[in-house]
């Protein structure tokens, strides 16, 4: 059986550049018809790729290990205190090239306390491991500020949205603000979108608890596969809690840079494609808006998007500037 | 859509999870496959073919112990090929019965400390050529975006691209090739139900 399979150095340098390719979000189209390609040749590339990725995944952890384990240089002084308010994470280190090179390993163990606040560009997704071993990953557009107290984590979503799991620790509640809204989770993973009027909360694994801050007989218990969208300006019944996991799955597909359709109208998907780009599509006619589609799209793609509801509803597209205007 | 994600790339959860739970444990199952005396390409199939069932999990929540499933999965699959091929050595097959029959708990203890694996996260890291190790470090420690990271450094976006996959590449050779692992591991216990794989 040996010689028949392509040797397996080779089917990891593949899967390592493709684990890549998908780490940057730099896949072409055609790449991506070559990426299906390539994991319809044989089973086991698929087993690659998961490798290849996880493996990503483990050395993220370093950063986390590190704050946990390594000793605080109290004494030194040369950190700035833990609770420097507003500090860019990349502040920290403009230093530069020069001494990422130099000093890797110093750099490597240096403790990640106190207050920390991550923002995210238009159209970008950020994978984050914290330092208490969770991973945050970070939507278009977002801005959230991280603060690990002995007692509690606490995470202020300022802006946006973001998706975390959570890692188990019952001595450390792991407490997400957006806005008035609170959601609480030991070990589990959810997502948190902050709305003009509320937060949109969504249930991956575990139960994690929600309530409006400063409101009595507002907390819900809300299990895996539930989302609720909690409004602090309605009453206590607006409270909504549905379950619907193939909904989730769909409604956090960003994390992978797509929208997933599922007869949603054209109205909602251009809401949705616009948080990530700086070209804005705009639906010339209501009758275009609300019609429903079912498909896939890429994230940072509205050209594509808007020639594919051109073509199914016959109208037509026009570029202008940073607007994609469709119409009859 | 669990077809299109289940094939095209595994779902963020899983990939998370794996590389927790399960990567930290890939050295050591390699080096109880090496003791079997098995040909090095037949150890990687078994290791991708492993990753592979795992990567057609719906759901991870279940699996309390990674270790335990890694190496319920490894076997499981070694005797899937067994009985496909007949190629695996005999003597490993009564192995893999002796393994089941033993009650070693893998149990904490067996965890390596959140020192040494860091140590060895450093090293891996450490250990690669320059260029790529500042690329490596601004995207996995800063997740810094490409674009960001080709301006920062004043090279091309495509050569980030590059020199990140060459770095996974050297790290994922590292990794097949390290020694040891926690070996003085006397057996597993098998509480874990083996991912249910494809068959074929």
């Amino acid at each position: 059986m040996t010689n028949i399979r392509p040797n397996a150095v080779r089917i990891d340098d593949h899967a390592a550049r493709w684990a890549t390719k998908l780490d940057l979000g730099s896949l072409s189209e055609a790449e991506e018809a070559a990426l299906d390609h390539w994991l319809a040749q044989d089973p086991l590339h698929q087993g690659a790729l998961l490798r290849a990725q996880a493996i990503l995944v483990y050395l993220d952890r370093g950063r986390a290990l590190a704050a946990g384990s390594a000793p605080v240089p109290q004494e030194t002084g040369e950190e700035e205190p833990p609770a420097a308010p507003g500090r860019r994470r990349f502040l920290r280190f403009s230093g530069g090239a020069a001494a990422i090179a130099a000093g890797l390993g110093a750099i490597f163990v240096l403790p990640r306390l106190g207050r920390e606040e991550i923002m995210t560009g238009i159209g970008e997704v950020r994978r984050v491991p914290l330092a208490d071993g969770s991973v945050a990953v970070i939507n278009t557009a977002s801005r959230l500020a991280i603060t690990l107290q002995p007692k509690q984590r606490a995470i202020n979503l300022e802006e946006g949205e973001a998706w975390f799991q959570v890692a188990h620790d019952k001595s450390r509640p792991f407490i997400v603000a957006a806005g008035a809204v609170r959601v609480r989770a030991v070990g589990t993973a959810f997502a948190v979108r902050l709305r003009p009027e509320g937060a949109d909360v969504l249930v991956t694994e575990g139960v994690v608890e929600t309530w409006i801050e400063g409101r009595a007989g507002s907390r819900r218990l809300l299990r895996a596969g539930g989302r609720s969208y909690v409004a602090p300006g309605t009453d206590q019944a607006a409270i909504a809690v549905e379950s619907s996991p193939q909904d989730i799955e769909r409604a956090l597909a960003w994390r992978g840079g797509e929208i997933v359709l599922d007869g949603q109208t054209v109205d909602y998907a251009v809401a949705e494609l616009n948080r990530y780009n700086r070209q804005h599509i705009v639906i010339g006619d209501p009758s275009i808006g609300r019609e429903p589609l079912i498909g896939y799209f890429r994230t940072s793609d509205p050209m594509k998007f808007a020639a594919a509801v051109a073509e199914m509803t016959g109208s037509h597209v026009v570029e202008k500037g940073d607007e994609i205007l469709v119409s009859r | 859509m669990p077809g299109r994600w289940g094939l095209v790339k595994c779902r963020r959860e899983i990939i998370d999870w794996v590389g927790s739970n399960i990567i930290p444990y890939e050295r050591e199952l390699r080096a109880w496959l090496r003791r079997r005396a098995l040909p090095a390409q037949d150890i990687d199939d078994i290791i991708h073919d492993s990753y592979l069932c795992i990567a057609q999990l719906s759901d991870v929540g279940h699996i309390r112990n990674g270790r335990a499933y890694l190496f319920t999965t490894a076997r499981s699959v070694m005797l899937r090929r067994v009985r496909r091929d007949r190629i695996v050595r005999i003597e490993s097959l009564i192995e893999i019965d002796a393994m089941t029959l033993q009650d070693a708990d893998p149990g904490p203890e067996r965890h390596a400390s959140a020192r040494q694996e860091l140590a060895r996260i450093q090293r891996l890291v450490a250990s690669l050529p320059d260029r790529c190790r500042e690329i490596f470090y601004l995207r996995r420690m800063e997740g810094m975006p490409q674009r960001q990271i080709a301006k920062r450094l004043g090279v091309t976006e495509h050569i980030v691209e590059a020199q990140a996959a060459r770095g996974l590449k050297l790290i994922m050779k590292a990794i097949a090739q390290e020694e040891g692992g926690a070996e003085h591991h006397q057996g597993m216990r098998y509480d874990e139900h083996p991912a249910k794989c494809r068959e074929d």
